[in-house]
């Protein structure tokens, strides 16, 4: 690590002079301040550690300089969802990383994925994009939010895109009637849609889609479903593990293959005519065979058989790909 | 009295509804179109008990949506024509799918009767549905059939005029609920209907409301056009209703819809489909292991095809040659019943020789139609268009139009009308366009004079090499056309593989028969009234001055014949008298020859002569191609009369045609443009109903360019290449 700040640091002097930057000394400290720090950092930070070392220079100066060193590629800038501040890491060369915030308590953690980034290539290949660079973040809660998490929230609680439980219906027997009624009971299966618009929350609860009053929303308490950190994050080596979960392109199945439809995208009269021949979210297809010249190909969905050009498959998002014999 | 009834027959495509249709009606039925548009309207009557029924069968849809012909009309029969009832047939092993139609047949509000047809079937697959769950929950009869087996179709009879008896009596009418979201956005926009009271239906307002927030123009126009001023604030409404989804699902009404019908499709199913596993056996899947196999199944395609015109061509020979003797017969027997006259010529020359040409191909044209009626049935033409698509994909066209194009080998003309499987407008004409280059039977008979006669053994190869020219030319054509003319995106390829069924003898017939009509039609028609035409043509001017005087000479070698039989011995004689039957029917022939150049057939001919000289072809057979514009199988018969052998054709022409001076080259170059130019006068008049005035010119001009350009090259480069 301390080689690569070296080399940095010549850079840095090579580049700064060539191109005439004024008080290249003072700049030269900020760099040097700012290689001190790991990790995420703000302009707040870097002025601390200044002052630790001793040297005291104007907040609008640092700012000024970081912005400089942004500019020739010693630094990076990252804005966050959820934070106001500016952070700033350290950018070498050739050297990517994605990011996870954790939406309670702001927490950034780093990961790089070889089979993710592959994916995000092929997924950007198969829709003709030519990816230049990307940015990666998921946001969630960090293992120790999670863990100090109570298992029971009220629904009003949950964040979206959250798969839960519905675990008890703390309401009056009037309120019980018109959840039930609404095709919610204990046990279910549900996914926050969104959360937030006016109290309300939507879900969605197998196929249908329910909206929840924020009254109704508090006296339904749901637990997540899938507790614990299932996957295991590591400080530098990023997932072990991918995830079985990954979205891909109908087209990019194989035959044999088994998934479940999240999304049909494209063009309108395609996605009418998809959903009423079968192909609607949640439903599962089974890719039966490439036709000998590579296109079509033939579905299984719903007990019958369907054939889809291969560039109409590449519209169609799927997850839980397996190899399935029949 | 007998009364009265109504029903219509709706269903998905390949639910076996054809089947029931016929089950229903047996041979009682009348095809015909649709008015205004050009889907196939079938029409079928019965009689049950008191009743006199008359069935409807609505085209085969997945859904009601306004984007298909199909569609609107199926959904416009209900709505403007109020069936008594509309009887939705349901493959009982594929409910899932087919409620989706069947819920929204429902909501137009005319009585509904549930039929599951191809029980067995589902019962096989080990799906076992409970119809009286089923019924309570929709609140309609529900009854079982198998189609196929013409079992239960008594029972449909009769629940279907059960419920149209109580029906009337019938208090409230139960509408399917969706999400909540959707539910107060329909009732909004129905209230507001209601109070405009253009409606007095409460199932059609709900409806309407329903079309109305799901955009659907055709409907949205209609309403509006009643609305008059209170249209801004309905439609007011429903935009904000529409904008109000979006920011709840993110998504357009009428996608939010289709899932929640879903979702209640789902309970449905879930709360009457019981699924007993037992054994499931899928033959359909065992066979196309074998037929869309990757490296099976194009071969096998390709030997079905080849099988298909083994079939047509070389069994059709048979009875082939048994039409050819009777309307010999016919002809010989006319011949002697009546004197020389006006109208002899014109009933033997005219029309017999005109309706026998046509009749001739009447076998092959009913065995192609029964092998494609077979193709259609077993299911096995959408794994053609599976197998193809790639191929049409090439062409700019869709796998489905691989269908018309290859009966367009048979007959150009219905292959026009089965265009109309092809959902999207751009696709439908396009390969209206191309199909005339499908070389149709028609066409055959000229190949078969011209190459017989000038490749003899080699005939076949070149025959074959004319069917791929035309499917060459046809794709050429289409990535041309699709550039030029048809710009934007192709129609989604999204098609049904249905499972491989047993053909029924009678529905091949039934379709084979329906086809077959269509050709006969043509040729009662057009074909008779073209050959009269070209018989005045070749007939007259009567009073044509001869260069020689045949009758004459005619009478002088016949004298001198005679005086020379006379003195020779027995032997002699003999050999003299046949002699002098080959000289005078030569002179005939002579004479026959100039008075047809002479005659305004012959002008029309010559007058097009310096066209046709560049690709090798003389004036003879330029009058030949002129006619065939009637009808291409008159193309053989001229030749016939016009290289002065009489319309018995066959070996005689062939050895007319090799002393006429045409060359093997010039023969070829005349059987391109004969492949490649103006189809003929029906296929025209096919291609302007299916289509338009505008695309029939297009398609006339067109092809005739492609034909002269194509024959040009073929003769020219021959020219070159031979010295």
């Amino acid at each position: 690590m301390s080689n690569r700040h070296e080399q940095e640091k010549k850079q840095f002097k090579r580049l700064f002079q060539q191109q005439g930057v004024d008080r290249f000394d003072d700049r030269f400290q900020v760099l040097e301040a700012f290689l001190k720090l790991e990790h995420h950092v703000t302009r707040k930070d870097v002025s601390r550690q200044l002052k630790e070392d001793g040297i005291h220079l104007p907040d609008g100066f640092v700012t000024d300089s970081m912005e400089h060193l942004c500019r020739f590629g010693f630094a990076s800038r990252v804005d966050f969802d959820s934070g106001e501040d500016v952070f700033y890491e350290h950018l070498h060369l050739g050297v990517h990383h994605d990011h996870m915030v954790c939406v309670k308590c702001s927490a950034i953690l780093e990961f790089k994925d070889e089979a993710l980034e592959i994916l995000q290539k092929k997924m950007a290949d198969a829709h003709g994009f030519y990816m230049l660079q990307h940015k990666m973040e998921i946001y969630g809660l960090c293992s120790q939010c999670m863990a100090n998490r109570k298992t029971q929230v009220p629904l009003h609680k949950a964040k979206p895109g959250e798969k839960l439980i519905v675990k008890e219906l703390a309401a009056g027997k009037n309120m019980q009637l018109r959840i039930s009624s609404m095709g919610l009971k204990i046990g279910d299966p549900i996914e926050v849609v969104s959360n937030g618009f006016g109290g309300q929350v939507v879900i969605a609860a197998g196929e249908n889609r329910l909206v929840i009053g924020s009254g109704m929303a508090q006296k339904i308490w749901v637990q997540s479903v899938d507790r614990g950190p299932a996957l295991g994050i590591h400080d530098a080596g990023g997932i072990k593990e991918t995830s079985h979960e990954a979205f891909m392109s109908l087209s990019q199945m194989k035959a044999g293959q088994e998934a479940t439809i999240v999304r049909v995208s494209g063009e309108n009269q395609l996605r009418r005519r998809l959903l009423e021949m079968g192909i609607n979210r949640g439903a599962i297809i089974y890719v039966e065979k490439y036709a000998p010249l590579k296109d079509p190909l033939e579905l299984v969905v719903k007990g019958y058989h369907l054939s889809l050009r291969v560039e109409e498959a590449a519209d169609i998002l799927v997850e839980n790909v397996k190899t399935k014999k029949r | 009295m007998k009364k009265n009834l109504t029903i219509a027959l709706a269903g998905n495509p390949n639910c076996g509804k054809t089947t029931i249709f016929n089950n229903l009606t047996g041979a009682r039925q009348k095809v015909g179109n649709w008015p205004g548009v050009t889907v196939e309207k079938k029409e079928g009557r019965l009689g049950h008990g008191d009743y006199d029924i008359k069935v409807v069968d609505l085209p085969g849809t997945y859904s009601l949506t306004p984007f298909s012909i199909e569609e609107i009309t199926a959904r416009d029969f209900i709505i403007d024509n109020a069936p008594d009832i509309v009887i939705n047939i349901i493959d009982a092993s594929n409910l899932e799918r087919s409620l989706f139609l069947a819920l929204q047949i429902r909501e137009l509000g005319r009585p509904v009767l549930f039929v599951l047809n191809m029980a067995d079937m589902a019962q096989a697959k080990g799906i076992k549905i409970d119809e009286k769950k089923l019924s309570a929950l929709l609140d309609l009869p529900v009854v079982f059939t198998i189609g196929n087996k013409n079992k239960g179709i008594n029972t449909l009879v009769e629940a279907a005029i059960q419920e149209v008896k109580s029906f009337n009596q019938k208090q409230s009418f139960r509408t399917i609920r969706y999400g909540n979201e959707i539910e107060g956005c329909i009732s909004k926009i129905e209230a507001a209907l209601r109070l405009t009271k253009i409606e007095n239906e409460d199932v059609l307002i709900r409806w309407k409301a329903m079309k109305i927030l799901e955009d659907d123009k055709i409907i949205k126009e209609k309403i509006l056009a009643q609305l008059l001023e209170k249209k801004t604030d309905i439609l007011a409404q429903v935009v904000s209703c529409r904008s109000r989804i979006y920011d709840l699902f993110q998504d357009d009404f009428e996608i939010v819809l289709t899932d929640d019908r879903y979702g209640v499709i789902a309970g449905i199913v879930k709360e009457t489909v019981t699924n007993l596993a037992i054994k499931r056996i899928d033959i359909s899947r065992k066979i196309d292991l074998v037929l869309t196999d990757r490296f099976f199944g194009i071969p096998v395609f390709i030997f079905f095809i080849w099988a298909m015109f083994q079939l047509t061509f070389t069994l059709g020979a048979y009875p082939m040659g048994w039409i050819e003797t009777c309307v010999g017969f016919l002809s010989t027997g006319l011949d002697g019943m009546m004197a020389q006259s006006m109208l002899k010529s014109l009933l033997l020359d005219g029309v017999l020789a005109g309706i026998g040409s046509v009749v001739v191909f009447l076998p092959n044209i009913l065995i192609l139609f029964f092998c494609i009626a077979l193709f259609e049935d077993t299911g096995y033409m959408a794994r053609a268009a599976f197998l193809m698509d790639r191929v049409m994909h090439t062409a700019g066209l869709h796998g489905k139009s691989f269908i018309p194009m290859l009966m367009g080998f048979g007959c150009n003309v219905p292959a026009i009308m089965a265009t109309r499987t092809l959902e999207n407008d751009k696709d439908r004409i396009l390969t209206i366009l191309m199909t005339p280059f499908m070389s149709c039977s028609a066409r055959l008979p000229v190949y078969i004079i011209l190459a017989g006669s000038f490749f003899a053994h080699k005939a076949g190869t070149v025959i074959f090499c004319l069917y791929l020219a035309g499917i060459i030319m046809a794709i050429l054509s289409g990535r041309i056309l699709r550039v030029l003319l048809f710009k934007g995106e192709d129609a989604p390829f999204v098609m049904e593989l249905p499972p491989y069924r047993m053909p029924m003898l009678k529905s091949l017939l039934i379709h084979m028969w329906d086809r077959s009509k269509m050709f006969l039609k043509k040729m009662g028609g057009v074909i008779l009234v073209g050959s009269i035409i070209i018989w005045v043509l070749s007939s007259f001017p009567k009073n044509i001055s001869y260069s020689r005087d045949y009758d004459t000479l005619a009478a002088n070698r016949s004298a001198q014949y005679l005086m020379k039989i006379k003195s020779a011995d027995k032997d002699a004689a003999t050999k003299l008298v046949l002699a002098r039957t080959v000289e005078l029917k030569s002179i005939e022939n002579q004479k026959e020859q100039e008075r047809i150049s002479k005659s305004y057939i012959g002008m029309i001919g010559k007058g097009l002569e310096p066209l046709f000289k560049p690709i090798g072809i003389d004036w003879r057979a330029s009058v030949a191609l002129v006619t065939g514009f009637v009808a291409k199988e008159v193309v053989v018969s001229t030749m016939g009369v016009l290289y002065g052998v009489g319309k018995e054709g066959g070996k005689a022409l062939e050895t007319a045609l090799k002393s006429s001076g045409m060359t093997p080259l010039s023969a070829l170059s005349m059987m391109v443009f004969v492949l490649l130019y103006v189809p003929c006068f029906a296929t025209v008049m096919a291609i302007y109903r299916e289509s338009s005035a505008k695309w029939a010119c297009f398609n006339v001009v067109y092809t005739t360019m492609v034909a002269w350009s194509m024959s040009f090259l073929v003769y020219q480069a021959g020219m070159i290449l031979l010295g």
